[in-house]
């Protein structure tokens, strides 16, 4: 029994040593995002990989008279930012193309004051006016906290409005329509930190709570049935873990079933 | 011999099926990732078919000491990520349900019957080790080089338990949560 508890710590042990190394650790199912491009990296970035990229398309107008829908990403090989719009977002320009841009902006911008931001701050900008609802959305980084809602403030100046959250289409990533471009990011309220509700830190704090209940469970429930098991095995040998045949689990090469198999 | 040849040869079978499946998978959540996701999870299942759920892991009974095994694998797989939080939104909607299809399928196909497999013809230890590098091996295309150790590790421990308590029902809830969460 004390070489399998050693055998389980140990490897517990490996693996904490391991998903250390990386952020954010075990990440399975749905693959890890590359890093996040900061045009101002925050402080707990050690390692940043480059500027962020801008994105540029151009729609044209289609037969119906109706600019096309369409969407424009930036360049990194996950979209950092990106907008979609519906068949006739922009009026008909007299040239027949709407351009439309979207520029990671290192200064020039308001000031999001009392905003604690997880994107860089972009610009989106189009050739005609907008007409109809944009989507508009924005990947965040995994090494800050995560955002609660993206922001807007007007190119011509003003301060920063919330928009809210449509949600997610994917981990990491957080979206919002918008009837007006100009500058965008993802952020959260700093003060929510120290909030009345105490337990919202940017996205949510489901980790930590699951964290703490798993340990909760282990140390409640493990005791009362550590007892009971000593109590049973002062009775009657354990049942549990089951064993299958002639070997035990580690006590040395091979399992349990292989002793089993090679009787048969 | 020929049986003997043959049942040898089984858990290199089942190892590249469930890793060709996973690389199919991966590409696949390129285009269409709920789609993908869940025929990819599927498929693995479908490995399973027509071993009795002993072999696997899996025979009903002792919930009391698999919750608390749950708990405690899960609480090592998040431990990492839980002590530098920064706040990431969990899976929600249809990408929650996509991942408890990829994490039953995973532990079912490396945990269950790849793990049976080998142990079945190699012992236990070679099937906590050969079990955790295919597992690795599959999120070759999925995840950056650096991040295998870890996904190798978590496949350490998930077999350890597997192999110690003979039990899969706990991996697999620990899994699909640190799928869930991270």
């Amino acid at each position: 029994m004390t070489l399998r508890r050693a055998l389980l710590g140990a490897a517990a042990a490996g693996y904490c040593v391991a998903a250390w190394a990386v952020a954010p650790g075990f990440f399975d199912g749905f693959a890890p995002p590359e890093p996040y491009r900061w045009e101002h990296p925050p402080p707990s970035v050690k390692n940043n990989p480059g500027p962020p990229l801008a994105g540029h398309a151009t729609f044209k107008v289609a037969s119906n008279g109706q600019v096309d829908p369409g969407s424009v990403f930036t360049g990194e090989t996950q979209p950092q930012a990106s907008a979609s719009f519906l068949p006739g977002s922009f009026p008909p320009p007299s040239n027949g193309v709407v351009s439309l841009d979207i520029k990671p902006e290192a200064s020039g911008y308001p000031d999001p004051t009392g905003l604690t931001c997880a994107t860089n701050i972009y610009l989106f900008s189009s050739s005609a006016a907008l007409q109809k609802d944009a989507v508009v959305t924005l990947r965040y980084s995994d090494a800050v906290p995560a955002p609660s809602d993206i922001y807007r403030a007007p190119q011509s100046g003003g301060g920063w409005t919330k928009l809210g959250s449509t949600g997610a289409n994917a981990p990491f990533y957080i979206a919002v329509r918008t009837t007006q471009l100009g500058y965008f990011a993802a952020c959260y309220e700093t003060s929510s930190v120290a909030s009345a509700a105490g337990t919202r830190v940017g996205g949510n704090q489901t980790l930590p709570i699951i964290v703490a209940l798993g340990i909760l469970l282990v140390v409640l429930g493990g005791i009362p049935l550590a007892f009971l098991r000593r109590r049973a095995a002062a009775e009657e040998p354990s049942t549990w873990p089951p064993r299958t045949g002639g070997r035990r689990p580690g006590s040395g090469t091979g399992g349990a079933s292989r002793g089993s198999r090679r009787g048969r | 011999m020929k049986a003997a040849a043959s049942r040898r040869s089984l858990p290199l079978v089942l190892a590249a099926a469930a890793v060709a499946i996973e690389w199919a998978r991966t590409l696949g959540m390129g285009v269409a990732p709920l789609a993908a996701g869940a025929a990819g999870g599927a498929l693995l299942l479908a490995l399973a078919a027509g071993s009795a759920p002993e072999r696997l892991g899996l025979a009903p009974g002792r919930w009391g000491p698999r919750l608390i095994g749950a708990a405690a694998l899960t609480v090592v797989l998040l431990l990492p990520a839980a002590v530098r939080w920064t706040g990431a939104m969990p899976l929600s909607g249809w990408f929650a349900v996509v991942a408890a299809v990829i994490a039953i399928g995973e532990e079912v196909a490396y945990r269950g019957v790849l793990f049976a497999a080998l142990e079945e013809v190699w012992g236990g230890a070679v099937a906590v080790v050969g079990s955790a590098a295919a597992f690795a091996l599959a999120h070759a295309l999925s995840h950056p080089v650096a991040f295998l150790p870890a996904v190798f590790a978590a496949g350490l421990v998930l077999g350890v338990w597997r192999w110690l308590a003979r039990d899969l029902v706990a991996p697999i809830a620990a899994h699909f949560l640190a799928d869930f969460c991270l």
